[in-house]
């Protein structure tokens, strides 16, 4: 049902049924109400079979497409990860220290490659973020378990 | 009268009239941006409000979001590459113009036009929005469902380039939204026994990583790309001027498209692209010079851009008066709403109508102002960004999606959320899925699954309800109309390229 054929229809149209069928084994064990009512299942089950249906559509109408362009995936792949373990180091090791190390590896991915601007990128996206959210805004900032910079430089 | 009020309170307030002049710039220059959108901005900018006041925290987003629109232009223009979806129209007619050394005088006629549009559309809105919230409060619950579901249908359906993948997205923003407890029986839904999950998905943190952070994974297939602006020679300065002889064929192709923009604007998630393709295609059938366009026509301009930036004000229509948003800026604005502690819907304008018509105002004033800054200085602002390096620009905004994040609940939970929502996000956009109709499914479907459970509570479990309901019936068959006309389209153009390529 459009105009030129979507990427990895098939592979698409078998996730769509693959996670509906999941969502509709999981909305059906939704406890029923005090009087026995499907109430909170209704909207689950409705959304869990939507997504079959579509997938089954999606599956009857697959096309050959032309195959999607996987170039930058090694780069994708490398910023999720930092960005899965910049919030791990946020939880660790607190906001400043982990911003000081996930800054210039962001930078890094996008292709800057000078070091001093890597260094600055270190040291000022820390002190920037902290002065404006931390400070100004007073929000209150997430502490490292293990080791904070703000315990050693004496609170926020 | 309310507005004249809002006016007065809006210009007595020079705290209120820098936050809506800075909101100007700010959008112009984010539209204007490649890959960045106004709605990936309210969003990074939406934490930073919830310390401010309500009105200049609305009023900021909200003029944001006009400003951007009208700032793709800019981008459509000089770099032939729209800034917004919005724009992709204007770069029909925009860049030729360009390329002949008169960006200056399409850059005006694109600040008038949207000017003039947006106008039409505020002043539509005035006018109709407590009118229609009127009506809205009439409506009971098998009524209200229906809008609900004409809206999944047609924002999951009529957006986007694949039919399925538009509903399995708005299915998927379903089923996220249900995570958590029931907010009837307090069941648990799809927790899997993680204690995090039973307060839910928070709106902030799912907007940002689906319209930021998925933005900044898309860029890196950018990487190293290089905007340029068209070349100017010395000549150019004698081309740019823009004569009132020179308008005025534009004029009746911009009230045209005025009112067609205000009303695909009113109903919930065309949006502007639409409308301004809808203008376009309008505008070129009824043009006197049909073969001018797409080779320079001031007109081709005028048009789009009135109709994209027409949808702005009227799209504000169905989130105030019956709390669904009929764009993905309105289910931000949700999110500010909430916070401020301001039940959305028609009873709104019984409790909150000062700031409401204060909130209209703002609009009208930020129109006043983009538009004086577009015409003097939208070549200022493309060179600007010209100079602004992504590879410095992205990552920046990469990591003020993490601490935006954090920042709406102080909880960290939140920010892997937000990274989950921009890698979904990310691979929406890859695969033709919609990344709009599943943020505003999720936003509708509580509202909707509120309704629908309270509508078979009134009749004791019959469905039928929904069909002996006139309203409620014709609602319903407008969402399946709308869907099958949709595919009747498709199948229509796929023919038509198959036989063209055959």
């Amino acid at each position: 049902m459009s105009t030129q054929a979507a990427p990895a229809a098939r592979g698409v149209g078998v996730a769509l049924i693959l996670i509906g069928i999941g969502a509709t084994v999981t909305s059906l064990s939704i406890d029923l109400d005090q009087y026995g009512r499907w109430g909170a299942r209704y909207f689950p089950l409705g959304g869990s079979i939507t997504l079959v249906v579509l997938g089954l559509l999606e599956l009857r109408g697959a096309k050959v497409s032309a195959p999607t362009d996987r170039r930058h995936l090694p780069a994708i792949g490398a910023l999720l990860i930092l960005s899965l373990a910049y919030i791990w180091s946020i939880s660790a090791f607190g906001y400043l220290v982990s911003t000081a190390l996930a800054a210039p590896a962001a930078l890094w991915i996008f292709g800057v490659r000078n070091p001093i601007g890597l260094l600055a990128a270190g040291v000022l996206c820390p002190a920037i973020y902290h002065g404006i959210f931390f400070v100004a805004l007073g929000v209150f900032p997430p502490l490292g378990q293990y080791f904070d910079l703000l315990d050693v430089i004496g609170g926020y | 009268m309310d507005i004249f009020t809002g006016l007065a309170t809006v210009l007595s307030d020079p705290i209120l009239l820098g936050w809506v002049f800075l909101a100007a710039i700010v959008g112009m220059i984010v539209g204007a941006i490649l890959g960045l959108t106004a709605s990936a901005a309210i969003a990074m900018l939406l934490p930073l409000t919830f310390y401010m006041e309500p009105l200049p925290a609305l009023a900021f987003l909200y003029v944001i979001g006009k400003s951007g629109r009208y700032g793709g232009s800019i981008a459509a223009i000089l770099f032939n590459t729209p800034g917004t979806a919005a724009s992709a129209a204007t770069q029909l007619d925009g860049y030729p113009l360009a390329q002949q050394g008169k960006a200056g005088k399409a850059m005006k006629v694109a600040t008038i036009s949207s000017v003039i549009g947006d106008f039409t559309g505020e002043i539509l809105l005035i006018i109709g929005v407590a009118w229609i919230a009127a009506i809205a409060l009439k409506l009971g619950p098998p009524e209200l469902f229906a809008v609900y579901f004409a809206a999944f249908i047609v924002i999951g359906s009529v957006i986007g380039k694949s039919v399925t993948r538009g509903l399995a997205s708005a299915a998927f923003g379903i089923l996220v939204s249900m995570i958590g407890l029931d907010p009837i029986s307090s069941t648990e839904r799809f927790t899997f026994g993680n204690f995090d999950l039973t307060n839910g998905i928070s709106l902030v943190p799912l907007m940002i990583g689906i319209f930021v952070l998925g933005e900044v994974f898309s860029q890196i297939e950018e990487r190293g790309a290089k905007t340029q602006m068209v070349p100017a020679d010395k000549n150019d300065a004698a081309r740019n001027g823009l004569t009132w002889a020179e308008y005025k064929p534009c004029i009746p192709h911009v009230i045209r498209s005025s009112f067609i923009g205000s009303f695909i604007g009113m109903l919930p998630g065309l949006g502007s692209a639409i409308a301004a393709f809808v203008a376009y295609g309008e505008g070129k059938r009824r043009a006197a010079n049909p073969d001018d366009w797409g080779n320079g026509a001031l007109e081709g301009i005028a048009a789009p851009e009135a109709a994209n930036n027409a949808v702005s004000g009227p799209s504000m229509a169905p989130l105030l008066t019956l709390g669904i948003p009929g764009s993905t800026i309105g289910a931000i604005l949700i999110g500010v709403f909430l916070i401020h502690g301001i039940q959305i819907g028609p009873t709104m304008f019984l409790t909150s109508r000062d700031l409401v018509f204060a909130l209209f105002a703002c609009g009208l004033i930020g129109i006043v102002m983009y538009g004086v800054i577009g015409y003097y200085g939208a070549a200022f602002v493309g060179r600007f960004i010209t100079r602004i390096p992504t590879q410095v620009l992205y990552p920046i905004i990469f990591l003020t999606s993490f601490v935006a994040a954090y920042t709406s609940r102080g909880n960290l939970f939140d920010v892997y959320v937000m990274v989950a929502a921009g890698f979904l996000g990310w691979g929406m956009r890859k695969l033709h899925f919609n990344p709009a109709a599943f943020v505003i499914s999720f936003v509708l479907a509580r509202g909707a699954e509120e309704t629908f459970r309270q509508s078979l509570l009134l009749s004791d479990n019959g469905l039928m309800i929904f069909v002996t309901r006139p309203i409620a019936l014709v609602f319903l068959l407008i969402g399946l109309a709308a869907m099958f006309a949709r595919v009747r389209s498709l199948n229509k153009q796929a023919r038509a390229a198959a036989l063209k390529d055959a």
